[in-house]
């Protein structure tokens, strides 16, 4: 009955309900779980109603889905239920020059965002590595960030207005120009729980005039960490700040040849973008801090080339890995950036307890740590490892004052942990919004809030 | 309406918990205020039992200064935090009118958006945590100290603005920004025929001023030429070497677009920009009101036009700031008189929101302020917001009226 509907509804094309065609959707790129009743590939807002409307009927849940690039299982049907996959829907709607915003579709990959507006001297600001494969729509989902958050903010930033299908499948919109709520702030984060995007109105920024990207090396992690935190306490918030461990250096330098010092154990990935005076001063500032940290070796790239390369082999470090372990576990925590080195020391230590490998290529500038923990999926003392190594490094995030996620999200993997940084009050104040735009938990169930029997307050009212 | 007095002050989250608890159950309707600044906008409470002031929840709790943080209670000036930041070298951008009266809590509960948010961005997304009371008592936190954290919803953000309507704000805890080094304010007479084009040009600059406005009227509030015509005002921050080529290219474009003698002010040019801002919501009594009207800056200029030319129809005297970068125009209208004033405010406020629909009332103590649409139109979810209303606050409890749509 459910597949009748849905095919009358939007044709046979975009319904897909094989076996072999539903066990693709299962996954995303790091979690698996349950097998969705169907998927289906709308491409309109009128058709996405639609679908939320017979899901209603028939008692299905809904679960949207971008590219499914995400690690924590945001994505993943685990409750069973329709995949709404927006994939379809990837056109720029409204170019608006004069007021550097413009309107899209939530299947839109994030780099041809970027790519199209080129030309006119813009650009969008949120650059997940994903960025070749993720979408707008889940990376409004995630309010996901990138090496360029540091100094552009995340995704909320960015995000001018929604359209939204709510869980009756009508359709409302978001301004944040509006009187009233802040719902495009509420709406953006949510990982799909209070509604489906079908259209986003999104900043855009004028290209900066100058800029330079550094690399600077060290014989140690806790010298490269604590001249990251001694930039960001001396008031210098590059473009990018980012940082890698020995581990990774060696896996991007076998993959890419992207030009970093093979010698290095640390390496710290600098880009300064503005003002041709401000880029050369923030420059002399950062590199004198380097110097004094015991960097012993700075270098910048000189051409585009140069550039591009130092950048692709940061953005593809997680891939590059492949060639350490056959499978990897990507742990996301933020701290203050003050702590960062102790951070690393409680990764190293967990990962040395647990024998797991670990490599480590994160946001240094944010304090947001993205530790790679190396394993083989088919040894089960490999797996346990990883699963406690993971979790001794978000207890000790916590501890430090951190959170459990800095841009990846909650999904279904961190859900339970929620309780670990939140108390039940808060968590029920979260549920209060939950309440007013989900009320029958019908939207991508058991993501972000804790099972509602180990947690109550959670509950549906 | 009902007025309670005389207010009281919680000296805790545990204290206002208990505060509104109490009235919760017994049904006493809670008004809410900070320093009083921004009590122009939206409508008055339409019933307060009880004032509930946060003045005394006032002062820094955290600044960790090697982290780019800090953490402060909502009664906190702002102009005493932005102070202590900046004596470190740091700010966050509230731009708040008058603060020195101003309050941390007050200015994130009225969404206040000041002019440098085109290059700085918005106030709230500066706000990395906060700690609410919601209308039964419960103390809820939200995010942290950290600058990045997708750990459920974005409660923060969605409290920023929701004037006091949902819970009342009794911490925020802020990321900072490394304060520019230097600023230089730019005053000149703006004649009528450079107007169009100066605005062109101070909107194309490459080197993108902090603010910039183009201001009519308001003669002895705001610094510059106090001659019949209008000024420009540009402020520009950053590095010196920056402002220097700024300077350049701010000059040559005023020049170009016709605008006489610029002044060039370098001591005292945040506190000339400061006072821009405390403009925005000066009122004359009971004879003006102020109205924001947000439109793209490509429309700000047609549509300060239209405002004035209405003015002129009712026989009001109209001044105006139009935020060039932001497109914002606060418009004054006032008259001779309160009962002047009175007689056509209402015919005036139905025409502007012809050409505004979403024009907002931001000050004035004219007791018709009341009949106005004070919130422009409504948005158009405003049925989810209710439903937000009825579920945090189902007793009506908190500033009820106060907001958009009977909020």
């Amino acid at each position: 009955m459910l597949h009748e509907r849905l095919i009358a509804a939007l044709g046979s094309d975009a319904v897909k309900t094989e076996p072999e065609d539903l066990a693709v959707y299962a996954f995303d790129a790091y979690t698996e779980g349950g097998r969705p009743a169907a998927v289906v590939l709308p491409k309109s807002t009128q058709e996405v109603s639609a679908i939320v409307k017979i899901a209603r009927d028939c008692g299905e849940p809904i679960v949207a889905r971008g590219a499914g690039t995400g690690l924590c299982g945001g994505a993943v049907p685990t409750a069973g239920g329709i995949i709404v996959s927006l994939m379809r829907m990837n056109r720029i709607l409204e170019l608006d020059l004069p007021n550097r915003r413009v309107r899209v579709q939530p299947g839109l990959m994030n780099l041809d965002l970027s790519r199209q507006v080129g030309p006119e001297g813009l650009f969008y600001a949120p650059d997940p590595s994903s960025q070749q494969i993720s979408t707008i729509g889940g990376n409004i989902a995630t309010n996901a960030g990138g090496p360029h958050c540091l100094s552009y903010g995340t995704t909320v930033n960015h995000v001018l207005g929604l359209e939204v299908v709510d869980d009756a499948g009508e359709v409302f919109a978001t301004s944040i120009e509006d009187a009233g709520y802040d719902l495009t702030a509420a709406l953006v984060g949510s990982e799909g729980t209070l509604g489906l995007v079908t259209s986003a109105w999104l900043r855009l920024l004028a290209l900066p005039e100058a800029v330079r990207v550094w690399v600077a090396a060290f014989d140690g992690m806790d010298a490269a960490s604590e001249a990251v935190s001694a930039i960001i306490a001396a008031g210098i918030v590059p473009t990018a700040l980012e940082m890698m461990d020995a581990v990774i250096i060696g896996a991007v330098e076998a993959a890419f040849h992207a030009g970093y010092p093979t010698d290095a154990a640390a390496l710290l990935l600098v880009e300064s973008a503005g003002f041709e005076e401000d880029v050369a001063a923030s420059d002399a500032a950062i590199h004198a801090i380097v110097k004094a940290h015991g960097a012993h070796y700075w270098k910048s790239a000189r051409t585009l080339a140069e550039r591009n390369a130092l950048w692709a082999g940061r953005k593809g470090a997680a891939g590059a890995t492949g060639r350490i372990a056959p499978n990897y576990y990507t742990q996301d925590v933020c701290v203050p950036r003050s702590k960062l080195p102790q951070a690393l020391r409680a990764v190293e230590a967990a990962a040395r307890t647990n024998r797991i490998t670990v490599g480590n290529v994160f946001h240094a500038g944010d304090g947001n740590l993205h530790p790679l923990l190396m394993y083989d999926k088919s040894d089960a003392r490999q797996v346990a490892a990883v699963v406690e190594t993971g979790n001794v490094i978000l207890q000790s995030a916590i501890e430090l004052g951190g959170t459990i996620s800095g841009e990846h999200g909650i999904g279904w993997e961190k859900r339970e942990a929620m309780t670990r940084v939140y108390s039940t009050a808060d968590l029920a104040a979260m549920g209060r919004v939950r309440d007013v735009f989900d009320p029958r938990r019908m939207l991508n169930p058991e993501k972000i809030f804790p099972n509602a029997a180990r947690c109550p307050e959670v509950a549906p009212p | 309406m009902r007025t309670a007095s005389p207010p009281v002050a919680p000296k805790t989250a545990a204290e206002t918990a208990e505060i509104l608890a109490r009235c919760d159950r017994a049904g006493d309707k809670v008004s809410i205020v900070g320093g009083g600044t921004l009590r122009g906008m939206g409508f008055p409470a339409e019933r307060a039992d009880i004032t509930l002031s946060t003045k005394r929840l006032s002062g820094v709790v955290a600044n960790e200064r090697a982290d780019l943080t800090v953490a402060a209670r909502a009664g906190t000036a702002i102009q005493s935090l932005t102070a202590l930041l900046s004596t470190q070298g740091q700010f966050v951008p509230f731009d708040a009118p008058r603060p020195q009266y101003a309050t941390v809590g007050g200015t994130l509960a009225a969404g206040w958006l000041g002019p440098r948010r085109h290059l700085y961005g918005r106030l709230r997304d500066y706000v990395i945590g906060s700690t609410i009371v919601l209308a039964d008592g419960t103390i809820a936190r939200a995010g942290g100290m950290v600058v990045k954290n997708v750990s459920g919803y974005d409660m923060s953000r969605l409290y920023v603005g929701s004037f006091g309507t949902l819970g009342i704000i009794v911490q925020a805890n802020f990321k900072t920004a490394p304060l520019p080094k230097h600023a230089r304010l730019f005053l000149a007479p703006l004649p009528e025929r450079t107007r169009a084009r100066a605005c062109a040009q101070l909107e194309s600059l490459s080197m993108r001023p902090a603010a910039a406005f183009w201001i009519d009227g308001f003669h002895h509030a705001v610094d510059g030429d106090e001659g019949p015509e209008g000024r420009v005002v540009v402020l520009l921050e950053g590095s010196e070497a920056l402002l220097e080529r700024a300077t350049r290219e701010v000059r040559s474009a005023l020049g170009r677009a016709g605008v006489p003698e610029t002044r060039v002010l370098d001591a005292g040019a945040r506190e000339s920009f400061q006072r821009v801002v405390d403009a925005y919501v000066a009122c004359l009594g009971e004879r003006s009101v102020t109205y924001r009207l947000a439109s793209p800056p490509q429309a700000s200029e047609p549509n300060v036009l239209r405002a004035n030319e209405l003015a002129r129809k009712f026989e009001m005297r109209a001044e105006a700031i139009v935020d060039v970068l932001n497109g914002d125009i606060i418009l004054r209208v006032n008259d001779l008189d309160a009962r002047a004033l009175g007689a056509k405010i209402e015919a005036f406020d139905d025409a502007l929101h012809e050409i505004e629909p979403r024009a907002q009332v931001i000050a004035g103590d004219h007791p018709n302020r009341i009949y106005l649409r004070v919130w422009g139109e409504s948005p158009p979810a405003i049925a989810q917001m209710q439903a937000l209303k009825a579920r945090f606050d189902p007793n009506r409890t908190l500033n009820p009226g106060r907001f958009v749509g009977g909020i």
